[in-house]
């Protein structure tokens, strides 16, 4: 059965297509003002990348904060339960999935059958998240895909006191001004992202089995030291961690 | 004899000389990068466009971020803490307050005071730039108008716009959006402002607000903020009869009064 997920997120617009649990297309585009006709041209590159028609798609499953700007959307599922059905159906072993999206952190404790025990998400402050990400390495003049790299030369990491993005901006802005190294305050913003995301993840406890999805764990410098400070076995999602909750809601789209 | 109150923000800086308890000179700037030089700076224009000179002034008390330096350096002889001060300076300028709300530019405080002048308990946000005056400046950046006109802009509104988000860097996002979607920038102001008094609000209801109520600092400018508290508080915030943003440097300088014993 040939299902569609799309996750209309905050920073970014995900679809994909599945055939069965196999990912045979996928897009990603900028999140814009200008949503409704940014959907359809979504829908439409995964469909024409898949090499279908959209008669041929059993099922288009939309979720994230723009799901109900999908008008072609045959339902609209939960973003947590999406990413969390993800997690679970392709990493039957983990017990807790963290998904660090654009402008939100989750956390979730999944139970042996790949269902959401128990859950608990940020999405009302910036530290700790994507977007967090992004306005530093703006200040700093440094592409996001350009941050693992260039952290990768850090000597140390800056740390930043404050956890408030406005206020950390402040801050940023001051290390440059004083001449420190941008590898070491980029490494110093990345080390501020995983603390965020490790104190939330923590609040459950450990767990033997975790996974890391959304956009952020696409970033090595920011994943490598939550694997490292989080204790148990990291287990890395077997597609684009990016598209984790698009996923889910294309799996949500087949019947069991 | 003269006393003096340095009050070094993260924004401006304030200094006020009295004499008698009665303001002689007051002057705001905006702070350099370190707080001595902040401190020299806005002395110098008192001295320069009001004539009063260091060496007439018998105390000074400082307050605000730099005030341990600025004592350690001889520019204060004592330091007080910012509570303190708007305590004070509020409390002298109307007995009857109870409550005090400051906003400054990177933190936000609401301090009680007792019947006697004596503070009774405080609450503070310095962690979240939301309900602060910083919020207020990426606004007025975002939004292209000047941070003082952001409180008389939104005066004019019918329809506020309501943001969904608290976080400063997520309203940022949102302003941008109403903008492209041509909702007039008066409603994106009025909606920015009232999203400031709610996080206010939400602090000011952690201690147990009653009147009279002063709002101090330089937010208590924006006169939308101040329209909005007093709607979400049922109150009327009493009227300062000198700038709210210069009341720290004022109850700094009465203490330096009192710590002279001379008052």
């Amino acid at each position: 059965m040939i299902t569609l997920g799309c996750d209309i997120g905050s920073l970014f617009s995900k679809a994909v297509i599945l055939d069965g649990d196999r990912v045979t297309a996928s897009q990603v585009v900028r999140t814009t003002g200008n949503t409704g006709e940014e959907i359809e041209g979504l829908l439409r590159a995964v469909i024409r990348q898949a090499g279908l028609k959209r008669e041929q798609v059993a099922c288009v499953v939309a979720t994230g904060n723009g799901a109900d700007l999908v008008k072609d959307a045959d339902r609209v599922e939960d973003v947590v339960t999406c990413v969390g059905a993800a997690a679970g159906y392709y990493l039957p072993e983990v017990q807790l999935s963290i998904d660090v999206g654009g402008q939100s952190t989750t956390s979730m404790l999944l139970d042996e059958d790949g269902e959401i025990r128990d859950f608990m998400r940020n999405d009302k402050c910036a530290a700790g998240s994507g977007r967090f990400l992004e306005v530093m390495a703006e200040k700093l003049g440094v592409k996001v895909a350009e941050i693992d790299q260039t952290a990768t030369r850090a000597a140390k990491a800056i740390e930043l006191s404050s956890q408030c993005g406005v206020f950390a901006e402040s801050e940023v802005i001051t290390h440059l001004n004083n001449g420190e190294p941008m590898p070491d305050i980029i490494a110093g913003v990345c080390a501020s992202v995983a603390k965020m995301v490790l104190a939330q993840g923590r609040r459950f406890g450990t767990a033997d089995h975790f996974t890391l999805t959304g956009g952020v764990a696409k970033l090595q410098a920011v994943t490598r030291i939550i694997r490292e400070n989080l204790g148990g076995t990291f287990h890395p999602f077997p597609h684009d961690p990016q598209l984790a909750t698009a996923i889910g809601a294309a799996l949500l789209g087949s019947p069991d | 004899m003269l006393f003096a109150g340095i009050d070094i923000g993260s924004l401006t800086a304030e200094a006020v000389v009295i004499e008698d308890g009665k303001i002689l000179g007051a002057e705001i700037i905006s702070v350099l990068p370190h707080p001595l030089d902040s401190a020299r700076e806005v002395m110098g224009r008192l001295s320069s466009k009001q004539g009063i000179q260091w060496r007439d002034i018998q105390y000074t008390v400082s307050t605000g971020y730099g005030r341990e330096q600025l004592q350690k350096e001889g520019l204060a002889q004592e330091n007080i803490s910012e509570i303190s001060c708007h305590g004070l300076g509020a409390y002298a300028l109307c007995p009857e307050v109870r409550t005090v709300i400051d906003i400054g530019g990177q933190d936000a405080k609401v301090i009680k005071i007792a019947a006697s002048g004596e503070l009774e308990n405080f609450v503070m946000n310095d962690k979240c730039a939301a309900g602060t005056g910083h919020f207020l400046e990426v606004m007025s950046r975002t939004l292209g108008v000047a941070l003082e006109e952001i409180g008389p802009l939104s005066l004019g509104s019918r329809k506020p716009v309501e943001m969904s988000n608290r976080c400063t860097i997520y309203v940022e996002t949102e302003v941008i959006h109403f903008l492209q979607r041509g909702v007039p920038k008066k409603d994106v102001a009025a909606g920015i402002n009232r999203a400031m008094a709610e996080r206010v609000l939400a602090l000011v209801r952690r201690v147990n607000p009653e009147p009279e109520v002063m709002l101090t600092g330089g937010v208590a400018k924006n006169v939308a903020v101040k329209n909005e508290l007093e709607r979400m508080l049922n109150v009327k915030v009493v009227p300062t009869k000198i700038d709210p943003q210069i009341i720290g440097a004022f109850g700094a300088a009465l203490f330096a009064q009192r710590k002279a014993g001379a008052g």
